[in-house]
């Protein structure tokens, strides 16, 4: 088989990169180890119940706004129903140790009059830090879409610059309102004290100027995907996993999974950027190369609990509102603190927010997520992808309890039943990601993430570990990777005409 | 506390080992991207390296980019070293 471009991996920025290229009119192929397209994207089905596993909500897609610029100028959008929380909802933020509700709205007005009076000896702590987000954010292109990508992009240390926690410890001493104020971490995986302020303020920022919903969720984005591919004439090939990537001549020539080779002249690979060095042969990358990418550092994982309720109605307040508990003060992700009496804690029922009220109305799903380490499930990671010890199971079982648990004591939910449930150990194998990062690799202060160049010529990267994380993130770093390769003001300008 | 002589020759070795250079052509003169042959992709690479073999932060940009030469990658070494003893 032949193609111009393979793209390894169907996640979004493979399923976005893949999307520019063909509409460059590139022949292009989309190769995923999985059976289903879509990766951290693709739902899940439990007794007629559909979850999501990566999205529950997403900022960045309002009018004018980049992801939905760009899924405008892919043809996306008009396969989707995108409809914004409304004024109302809100992240609940209930501090652990005082038991304090803060509202967090997705509007910076609302948000300020909220932190005022929940905190009213902190007004001008609370005006600085919501100034810097969105001073920052102005100087950043897919923010601030009248700047030119180029300059942005070729900052040689974006890990440079000021850290979230000292940023924070100087406007205000309270814990509660620090609390309040790094919450948005648990969007990005990153402990408070590793977070860079640029990070942090690029995913606070798009939350605090909309939230949105999809109807049917991350599945259905790949769904849009999908059927715009199909005109395109781009090929998914699932249950493909690249087992190596072709080189002759020092460069790429094709690449090879178990059942077939292709041929082609570029390869984009969207996997976890360490995973890359599996791929390639030896030598391709110099010694300083491997070494970083082995050791970039990961983002948290999490424990989740995929359950349901009896009575539907019983959800209706999470329908806008997704519950979360946190501890007061930076330690949001503090690993040490997973116990789920005292570790942050989120509660969401993303199938509510269908646009059709009977398919909302209806919806009895709900998910439960914590921060998790990788060494609560280390003793039962032998045998990975075989069968896991009994033990495992019961390990299981009862983090699920404690965790519905706390679900009733922090806001009286009482009768869910777990239907599915999602550790470390399942992120790392159906995500394919070390240590199951959520978010994959770090980005945070001190680490330099791997650009979309790459030393081979015709290999490229693209994927959350590379420009950013969630889906506004790696859609991004498709749009980038493909801009990379075509040329990257010349797309960025088409892009930004969908204005 | 380690010597600016030490420092010269760590980073000498660490370029060696971790860009594959001929140990002989790692003289102070010579430049990273002419005579070494690195390029702005291994600049990250490079800086990477030498924080973590000397457990310390290049987070200075323009510093960086400033270096021309084995010599003044050398120097920032000890500079960024030595502030860094002063600091502890
Ligand atoms: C529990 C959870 C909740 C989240 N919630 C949100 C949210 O509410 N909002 C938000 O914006 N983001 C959220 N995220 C993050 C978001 O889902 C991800 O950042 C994003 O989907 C990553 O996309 P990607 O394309 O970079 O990677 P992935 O989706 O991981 O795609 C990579 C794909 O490459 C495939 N692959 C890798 N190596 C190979 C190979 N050798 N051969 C073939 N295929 C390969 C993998 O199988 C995978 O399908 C969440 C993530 C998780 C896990």
């Amino acid at each position: 088989m032949r193609a111009e471009v393979v793209v390894i991996g169907s996640g979004i920025s493979g399923l976005t990169v893949a999307a520019l290229l063909a509409k460059r009119n590139r022949q292009v192929v989309v190769l995923e180890r999985n059976q289903k397209p879509g990766g951290a994207l693709r739902h899940f089905v439990r007794r007629g119940i559909p979850f999501d596993i990566g999205f529950h909500y997403s900022g960045c897609l309002g009018s004018g706004k980049i992801l939905r610029v760009l899924w405008e100028y892919l043809g996306i959008w008009i396969h989707l129903r995108v409809h914004p929380f409304p004024s109302e909802g809100n992240d609940c933020l209930t501090l652990r140790h005082s038991g304090k509700s803060v509202r967090a709205f997705f509007s910076y007005e609302r948000l300020e009059d909220e932190l005022q009076q929940a905190f009213p000896n902190e007004a001008e702590g609370v005006v600085t830090y919501l100034k810097t987000l969105r001073d920052i954010c102005d100087s950043i292109p897919f923010y601030n879409l009248d700047l030119p990508l180029t300059p942005f992009l070729r900052g040689l240390f974006p890990p440079a610059g000021i850290g979230l926690a000292p940023f924070l410890t100087s406007l205000t001493k309270d814990p509660d309102l620090q609390a309040v104020l790094v919450s948005p971490a648990f969007l990005y995986g990153v402990s408070p004290r590793q977070a860079s302020l640029a990070v942090h303020a690029m995913v606070a920022h798009a939350f605090i100027s909309g939230a949105y919903a999809i109807d049917g969720g991350g599945q259905a984005i790949v769904d849009a995907f999908l059927s715009i591919f199909r005109k395109a004439g781009v090929e998914v090939l699932t249950g493909q996993e690249v087992e190596s990537i072709i080189v002759t001549d020092g460069k790429v020539a094709g690449v090879k999974t178990s059942e077939m080779e292709i041929s082609c002249s570029q390869a984009i690979y969207t996997g976890h950027p360490a995973d890359l060095l599996d791929l390639v042969p030896e030598g391709t990358f110099r010694q300083a190369h491997c070494s970083r990418l082995q050791d970039l550092e990961n983002t948290t994982s999490m424990f989740v609990v995929f359950g349901a309720v009896d009575n539907p109605a019983s959800l209706r307040d999470l329908t806008w509102v997704n519950h979360y508990a946190i501890p007061s003060g930076l330690d949001i992700l503090d690993v040490n603190l997973i116990c789920p009496e005292e570790s942050a804690l989120l509660m969401t029922a993303p199938g509510r927010r269908y646009s059709d009220p009977a398919l909302s109305n209806a919806s009895r799903g709900i998910i439960l997520m914590r921060p998790a380490s990788w060494d609560e499930v280390a003793p039962f990671s032998i045998g990975a992808g075989g069968t896991r010890p009994a033990s495992y199971k019961k390990w299981k079982s009862q983090s699920a309890d404690k965790l519905l648990d706390q679900a009733k004591k922090l806001w009286g939910y009482s009768r869910i039943e777990p239907l599915a449930i999602g550790s470390p150990l399942t992120f790392r194998d159906k995500l394919g990601v070390p240590g199951g990062a959520v978010y994959g690799v770090r980005h945070c202060l001190n680490q330099y993430n791997p650009g979309a160049k790459t030393r081979l010529p015709g290999l490229w990267l693209s994927g959350q570990g590379t420009l950013m994380t969630g889906i506004v993130g790696a859609s991004l770093s498709g749009l980038v990777t493909a801009g990379e390769i075509e040329g990257l003001e010349p797309l960025w300008d088409e892009v930004r005409q969908c204005r | 506390m380690i010597s600016d002589e030490q420092v010269h020759q760590r980073v000498a070795q660490i370029m060696a080992e971790e860009f594959e250079l001929e140990p002989e052509s790692l003289q102070p003169d010579a430049t990273l991207y002419e005579d070494l042959g690195l390029d702005s992709l291994d600049a990250v690479d490079m800086v990477v390296a030498l924080e973590k073999a000397f457990g310390m932060k290049m987070t200075d940009e323009e510093a960086v980019r400033a270096v021309r030469t084995l010599g003044d990658l050398f120097d920032l070494v000890c500079r960024l070293k030595n502030q860094q003893v002063a600091k502890e």
